[in-house]
């Protein structure tokens, strides 16, 4: 990536609707979304949570972790905190795999989304994103990207733009350097 | 008949009720806004020719890629199960729905279960269908069906919301939108959680990857697609691409053609049975033909299933505007929904809406996948003209009367004098051929109520044309005047201008006599024949007299002798080899002036400049892309150019749309550019084109007399003139 297209997916982020902000390091992630979270939050198991230590540092910050089969968390819990796989500058999206079934419940059910983005991971545009969404579809596994844009948002009534209709009311950009620049995991 | 009237009464009931139409106004101008930014710093055009080669690509290799399709997601654990029709898609359904012992399916928006009516069979058989999209779930509460592709309630009112949301829930809710998006988004969180089933559609069947993608900005389908154990993907085969590559192109272009989103909020690419609460998801994708393959094979229709179902045909269309989707289409509506209700739900159910189209090209334009609807609409149209005829009046007029060119001028000559009893005294510039009310019996009262009916003149063109002096002694060029009908016998004046501009210019006008109608007008109205026996005598004529070039100052007779001739005398190799050798000379006046001989560097400044704004008729701007032109001469001419809004929206003329088949929707949409004209505060307007000066002149003359219409040639005629005093 280049400082370019950083400074381009913030924009295009904040345009849709996202907070963007930019952190030294995943502690003062950790520290930023503890101090916001009122309720359960669902942090899924994956490589880089586990890397992190993420569960553990946010219930040690003290945000309300939750630890069953977030099924179980109720209909409409209200934090989910993921890593992303990569980014794209055009748009402000960001993209998660999400085959693991945490990840997909922890980014549609809550009120607000926090993810965290490794700025090297910042693709252009959807077109340099072709590669690496071919290489998470390689083999015949069953596979489940998301590319997330903004918070939900409907139009549907009166064409008036309403944020927060089925998904995350509120979503949080957490940028910041060193997570992992390996857009094949999150 | 029956279903005639009923149609003819839902049209007016659409116009008896304002408030829809002008919502929709207010969307389509947002919407161009909207877009244009969207767009910006890339190449739509390219884009759109990039992907019509892939979606035809995928035409041509549908089976193969569909085997492959299918055997990737097998691959990955999928149930594939090709559906020829919508009823054996149903049946699936229903019958997986009883063996889960399922009692609810959450359903996300899917535009084929729609097609299908999927809701009332799964009903039938006692199983309830929760739609969760938002405009989806409101038009399930109102009974109604989507009036547009993308926002299937855009028809509806927060207060009709808050009503339909009030006697569902039993709480009254206030007709605020913020409280009603958080009352669906509370209310249907449930139903995911106890739903059995989850039915989404797919926006991309991805044959290399054998997986799914879904555009969304609500997040239902991600809901739908996760918390029921078994996902159910209900998708038209037409939805095939051919790689990931492909899929992400038209995530490119479909949500900035839509809504003007450079991405949609959720984008959910989905292969195979991925993991489901302790147990892997099962997922069944029922792939619909329901009359796709029908449309792929037919040579003059299947670029319709290039569609990627952006819903832009309507959000630019003049009669949608005008009326809505529930009036203008049948399950899919607007242009694309023409060309799809003829072939999913058949001709029959079509044949109003082919007709209803004004042929202004607004819908080509703006196409992401560069379809021609108004090319097949037209095509439809003659299938139902076939099918059902076109009426008496039409039946006389093309058939006996225009192939005659003898009968044809002689008859016009002839109401030129039966018409003199009617023809108005201007109040302004005394004597003005206008026609202000019709003696005729049978015509309907509506016609002359809102507008002025242009008289015939009293000498028509091909008369006068030899009595006016060209003294050209070494010409540049030699021109043929092809005249039209509309400046031949209504304003021949537009044609005397274009010689006094020419001649100035060093340019000999011919006219050949033995051309005739450029056969648009019975083309559009379905008659084929009398289309090509037009186009042969014109393609005589115009051969005979071999000019430098032909000039229209008409669009539609431009696009005809320059496009259409030559498809329509395909096949016939003699003709059509001619044809192509006129289409080649022939281009509009002000192409011709500016593009030809630089008129714009050499024209003179007139003395008086005047204020005015000009009307892009939708045939020059969107049939032969001139536009610049006529704005550069009459700059050069001296004149101050005040542009109104939406230049190039159609004034509503469409030919005989405005005259037979649909003068309710024509009157609303001319209301519309008179409106915007007026805005404009500037007391002369100019354009290219004889049919938007009658549909002008005429709802002009009722509203503002004190505005005149006149077409590019004559102020730049009168410049000259102006100059020479």
């Amino acid at each position: 990536m280049t400082d370019n297209n950083a400074g381009r997916f913030i924009d295009s982020a904040k345009r849709v609707g996202a907070n963007v902000v930019q952190m030294d390091s995943v502690q003062e992630a950790v520290k930023f979304i503890s101090e916001q979270v009122k309720g359960i939050t669902l942090v899924p198991e994956t490589v880089l949570a586990r890397q992190y230590e993420l569960r553990s540092r946010l219930a040690e910050a003290g945000a309300d972790v939750f630890s069953g089969r977030f099924r179980d968390a109720g209909q409409l819990p209200w934090a989910g905190v993921t890593f992303s796989n990569f980014c794209l500058a055009d748009s402000g999206t960001v993209v998660l795999e999400s085959t693991n079934e945490e990840v997909r419940l922890a980014t549609t059910l809550p009120e607000v989304h926090f993810v965290l983005v490794d700025p090297k991971t910042i693709l252009e545009d959807n077109l340099a994103a072709v590669e690496p969404m071919i290489a998470l579809h390689k083999g015949s596994d069953p596979v489940f990207v998301a590319y997330i844009t903004g918070p939900s948002r409907t139009a549907d009534i009166e064409r008036v733009l309403t944020i927060g209709c089925h998904g995350p009311r509120e979503l949080h950009i957490i940028m910041v350097e060193g997570i992992s620049s390996n857009v094949m995991e999150n | 008949m029956a279903t005639d009237k009923t149609y003819k009464e839902s049209v007016e009931a659409a116009i008896a009720n304002p408030k829809l139409s002008e919502a929709l106004h207010l969307f389509g101008d947002a919407y161009l806004a909207a877009r244009e930014k969207a767009y910006e710093g890339l190449d739509f055009e390219a884009m759109r020719n990039d992907l019509a080669v892939i979606k035809d690509d995928v035409r041509i290799r549908r089976k193969e890629l569909l085997a492959e399709f299918i055997k990737n997601a097998e691959n990955a654990g999928s149930k594939v199960f090709i559906a020829k029709d919508t009823k054996e898609a149903n049946d699936y359904v229903i019958k997986l729905a009883k063996e889960k012992g399922a009692k609810l399916i959450a359903k996300s928006k899917s535009m084929v279960s729609e097609e299908a009516h999927l809701n009332k069979a799964l009903e039938k058989n006692g199983i309830r269908a929760s739609e969760t999209d938002l405009g989806e779930w409101i038009i399930q509460l109102a009974g109604q069906r989507p009036s547009h592709m993308v926002m299937p309630a855009i028809h509806m009112f927060k207060e009709e919301v808050a009503e339909l949301f009030s006697k569902e829930s039993g709480i009254t809710l206030s007709p605020e939108i913020k409280t009603l998006v958080d009352h669906a988004r509370k209310r249907l969180r449930k139903e995911y959680f106890d739903a059995d089933i989850g039915l989404t559609g797919a926006n991309f069947l991805v044959a290399d990857t054998g997986g799914i993608g879904l555009v969304t900005n609500e997040g239902n389908a991600r809901l739908c697609a996760t918390l029921p154990n078994v996902h159910v993907v209900f998708a038209g085969t037409h939805k095939l691409v051919r790689t990931m590559e492909d899929a992400i192109k038209i995530t490119r272009l479909l949500p900035r053609n839509a809504t003007g989103q450079l991405l949609t909020s959720y984008i959910t690419w989905i292969r195979g049975t991925v993991p489901s609460g302790d147990q892997q998801k099962e997922q069944h994708i029922i792939l619909i033909d329901g009359g796709r393959e029908a449309l792929y094979e037919s040579r003059a229709c299947q670029d319709a299933l290039r569609c990627i179902q952006c819903g832009a045909c309507a959000n630019v269309c003049p009669v949608y505007q005008t009326v809505g989707g529930h009036v203008f289409g049948s399950i899919y509506i607007s242009a694309i929904g023409i060309i799809l209700t003829a072939f999913y739900e058949g001709l029959d159910k079509a044949k109003e809406i082919t007709r209803a189209c004004i042929g202004c090209r607004s819908c080509v334009a703006v196409c992401p996948s560069k379809i021609d609807l108004e090319e097949i609409i037209l095509h439809l149209r003659n299938e139902v003209t076939k099918e059902y005829g076109m009426g008496v009046i039409k039946n006389v007029a093309f058939k006996a009367v225009m192939k005659n060119r003898g009968l044809f001028h002689s008859m016009v000559r002839t109401a030129s004098k039966l018409q003199l009893p009617v023809t108005h005294k201007d109040r302004t510039e005394g004597s003005q051929r206008i026609i202000r009310h019709l003696p005729l019996h049978f015509m309907d009262r509506e016609f002359t109520e809102w507008r002025d009916l242009p008289a015939i003149a009293p000498k028509s063109f091909r008369q006068q044309f030899d009595t006016i002096p060209q003294k050209i002694v070494n010409p540049e060029y030699r021109v043929a005047f092809f005249v039209g009908c509309g400046a031949d016998f209504v304003y021949p004046e537009v044609g005397v201008s274009l010689i006094t501009v020419l001649n100035s210019l060093n340019v000999e006008v011919v006219f050949p006599k033995d051309q005739n109608c450029c056969g648009i007008p019975a083309l559009y109205s379905g008659d084929t024949t009398t289309g090509v026996d037009l186009a042969k005598q014109s393609v005589e004529a115009f051969t005979e007299a071999d000019p430098d070039y032909i000039l229209c100052i008409c669009p539609t007779c431009t696009m005809a002798v320059k496009r259409d001739f030559v498809d329509r005398l395909a096949d016939h190799p003699q003709w059509s080899a001619k044809a192509m050798a006129l289409s080649q000379k022939t281009m509009d006046a002000s192409a011709f002036l500016e593009n030809i001989m630089g008129a714009s560097a050499s024209i003179a400044k007139t003395a008086s400049p005047e204020n005015i704004t000009y009307h892009d008729s939708c045939h020059l701007k969107r049939g032969s892309g001139v536009w610049k032109e006529p704005r550069a001469l009459l700059d050069a001419a001296g004149h101050r150019l005040e542009e109104m809004k939406n230049s190039d929206r159609c004034c509503g003329f469409g030919g005989t749309y405005s005259f037979l088949s649909h003068p309710q929707i024509a009157k609303q949409i001319t209301k519309d550019k008179v409106a915007t004209i007026q805005a404009t505060g500037v007391k002369t307007v100019a354009t290219d084109c004889p049919g938007c000066m009658i549909m002008l002149k005429g709802a002009i003359g009722k509203t503002d007399p004190t505005i005149r219409c006149v077409h590019t040639m004559e102020l730049l005629a009168e410049a000259l003139d102006g100059n020479q005093k």
